[in-house]
């Protein structure tokens, strides 16, 4: 892509000491966004996908931190940011996060308003009555019925989904350039779900935002996303645009993703299932992480870490499979029956 | 089709919370037969009664009108001491969240076993012992994990012994709650094969609750949509799939999200307006439609479902 990417993260590589061990919860991952596009990051619980955003607002807890490669934005490289004061620069003014569950990301003690201007006052300078008006704007914006006497109320007198709303009133109050949306829907009905979603979009195309989404539902997925990257055990494996990935995979991995979801079973059949469990990242990973669960594994996979290699100009996939010199290896049925979808 | 046994017979339930001025019915006018063998589902969001209807069958929840059947006998409201037992053990249930289901401070090995413990339905401490073992075998654990406690276990190894303490009771019919909505992708298949396999080997009859429609469609028999504590339709699967009625059950479906990029892009979402339905005059009834296929409208409503059938 011709594009110049507004943020770019290289090689990074994320650490926690936990009891005295250390573990690599991000190992060397590279990742590029461009502007006002919509990527999804999808991986199982543990695969280091909300490790890895939170490190763009300097969110680690307190025992993890960046140990290697550069994340620029705006040309500087602030995975080199220490002090807090710099990362108040851009959390939540320049980049925002959405949090999973909308029960607990709202103090529960403060009214609805007053924590929207608390973050207008924060970041805007905007003080007082001005920063009220604003986060009253800011409800009706998400789409909040009767916003005046809302704003007043505590979040207990909220449902989950007009919470998650309030949450992303918050997170877009200061027109952020990125907003990180992890897990925004996890916590919620399809109905309420699928209304999030379209807010979202619709935020996203009246403020020229680009959106992180980080969910485990390829199902949003379809639904959201222009490009897709799929996380393992802290590496990016594949990434393309949405298509490519849906029906077109190459990763072992993906595969085991995509066929093992329960729209694509059979009545009466066993769904496929990813036996074992990931990696342990307190050990080095020897060769492709994702090579113990993978029945058709390559021997160099238990050997040698592969490369990326090119799919297509914008389908990257860090598999052997597609080495010249593999042995041929067929995409399974499964992700065959999908791209015959696409094509009636 | 000849005459299946009904397992579960479900008649004008009414269930409500509270009483006087604060009262409020969760689940009225539901009327449910669930045939032994069948995986019956019931889909709808939070806060319409489908868990509260689950928990009325094990007499979780005291059931406020209509009766609740268990093989033709009467299980809701006051029944002796004896069926009040046969009833526990017959039927079990499954949660939702295995971080919070399990008991933290107990063994697994006690954990599995507190049902047999409480009623003691165990010979002595060796047939106790193999019962766990077998238990825990059948769910696919290894009988060392006996003597461990939860936080030692993943999600998916959790709610497998979930499983387990439910199925280690020998149950005829097992309500399944959300079973695996707080489960991640890659281990939702294997308890859903687990729960499919248990089905046959064991001749288990689930109620399985869920909001997710697209879950259901896969491991259900038959499915009710619920809303505002109502049954609005009943269906076979395919058959609730393909040909959805209800306006509530078409919304339900538009928004569920399908893995597939091209069709999810030009999916069209369907609201539910609830002020479609005017009952003032016309007042609604369940009535059969087709074979096997039931809806809640009044007269006007299903005659234009008819006509919706014949298109």
């Amino acid at each position: 892509m011709a594009k110049e990417p507004i943020l770019s993260a290289k090689d990074v590589e994320i650490q926690f000491s936990l009891r005295g061990k250390i573990l690599k919860a991000i190992r060397r991952c590279s990742l590029d966004l461009y502007e006002g596009e919509t990527l999804a990051i999808v991986g199982e619980s543990g695969s280091g996908k909300s490790v890895f955003t939170k490190s763009f607002l300097g969110m680690l807890d307190a025992n993890g931190s960046i140990t290697g490669g550069t994340i620029m934005y705006e040309g500087t490289d602030i995975s080199k940011y220490t002090a807090e004061k710099d990362w108040l620069t851009i959390r939540g003014k320049k980049i925002s996060m959405v949090m999973q569950d909308p029960m607990t990301s709202l103090n529960p003690l403060k009214k609805i308003g007053k924590q929207i201007q608390e973050s207008i006052e924060l970041n805007q300078g905007i003080k007082g009555e001005a920063a009220r008006k604003l986060a009253i704007e800011m409800l009706k914006k998400v789409g909040i019925p009767d916003a005046e006497r809302r704003a007043n109320q505590y979040p207990h007198e909220f449902s989950g989904g007009m919470r998650q709303r309030v949450v992303i009133a918050i997170a877009v109050a200061c027109r952020p350039q990125i907003l990180i949306c992890d897990e925004p829907t996890t916590a919620l009905d399809v109905t309420i779900q699928a209304q999030i979603l379209d807010l979202i979009r619709a935020l996203q195309r009246e403020l020229n935002m680009t959106v992180i989404y980080i969910t485990h539902d390829l199902g949003v997925v379809a639904n959201v996303a222009d490009r897709v990257a799929v996380m393992y055990a802290g590496q990016i494996v594949e990434y393309g645009m949405v298509n490519e990935i849906f029906y077109d995979a190459w990763h072992p991995y993906t595969w085991a993703l995509l066929s093992s979801l329960p729209q694509l079973g059979v009545k009466g059949e066993d769904l496929p299932t990813i036996d074992g469990t990931p990696p342990n990242l307190f050990y080095e990973v020897k060769g492709d992480a994702f090579a113990p669960r993978n029945q058709q594994a390559l021997a160099i996979d238990f050997e040698e870490e592969p490369p990326f290699f090119d799919v297509s100009e914008t389908h990257k996939a860090k598999t052997w499979y597609l080495d010249p010199r593999a042995p041929k290896i067929e995409q399974p049925a499964s992700i065959k029956k999908l791209r015959e979808q696409m094509r009636k | 089709m000849p005459e299946r046994e009904k397992l579960i017979e479900i008649k004008d339930l009414q269930i409500t919370f509270g009483s006087g001025r604060k009262k409020f019915v969760a689940v009225d006018h539901v009327n449910i037969d669930i045939y032994k063998g069948e995986t019956f589902s019931l889909v709808g969001e939070s806060g319409s009664g489908k868990t509260t209807i689950g928990r009325a069958i094990t007499r979780i929840n005291p059931v406020s009108a209509g009766e609740i059947l268990f093989k033709g006998r009467r299980i809701s409201g006051k029944i002796s001491k004896e069926l009040d037992l046969e009833v526990i053990k017959k039927c079990q249930m499954i949660f939702q969240d295995p971080m919070a289901s399990l008991n933290e401070r107990a063994k697994v090995d006690y954990i599995i076993s507190e049902g047999l413990i409480n009623h003691h339905l165990y010979k002595d401490e060796d047939d106790r012992k193999r019962k766990v073992e077998y238990a825990l075998r059948e769910v696919g654990l290894l009988p060392e994990f006996a003597s461990r406690f939860p936080h030692e276990f993943s999600g998916g190894q959790r709610q497998r012994i979930g499983i387990a303490r439910a199925l280690i009771m020998e149950p005829e019919f097992v309500v399944a709650d959300e079973p695996i909505s707080a489960l991640d992708v890659s281990i939702r298949a294997q308890v859903l094969n687990l729960l499919n396999r248990l089905k046959v080997s064991r001749g288990l009859t689930y109620l399985f609750i869920a909001h997710d429609l697209s879950v259901v469609r896969f491991i259900s028999d038959r499915i009710a949509v619920i809303h505002k504590g109502r049954i609005v339709e009943l269906a076979e699967a395919e058959e609730l799939f393909l040909h959805p009625l209800h306006p509530y059950t078409k919304a339900l479906l538009s928004a569920v999200p399908i893995p597939d990029p091209e069709m999810e892009k030009k999916k069209q979402l369907v609201v539910y307006d609830p002020s479609v339905h005017d009952y003032s005059t016309d007042k609604p009834v369940w009535e059969e439609i087709l074979p096997g296929h039931f809806i809640y409208g009044n007269k006007k409503e299903l005659e234009q479902y008819r006509r919706e059938i014949q298109a």
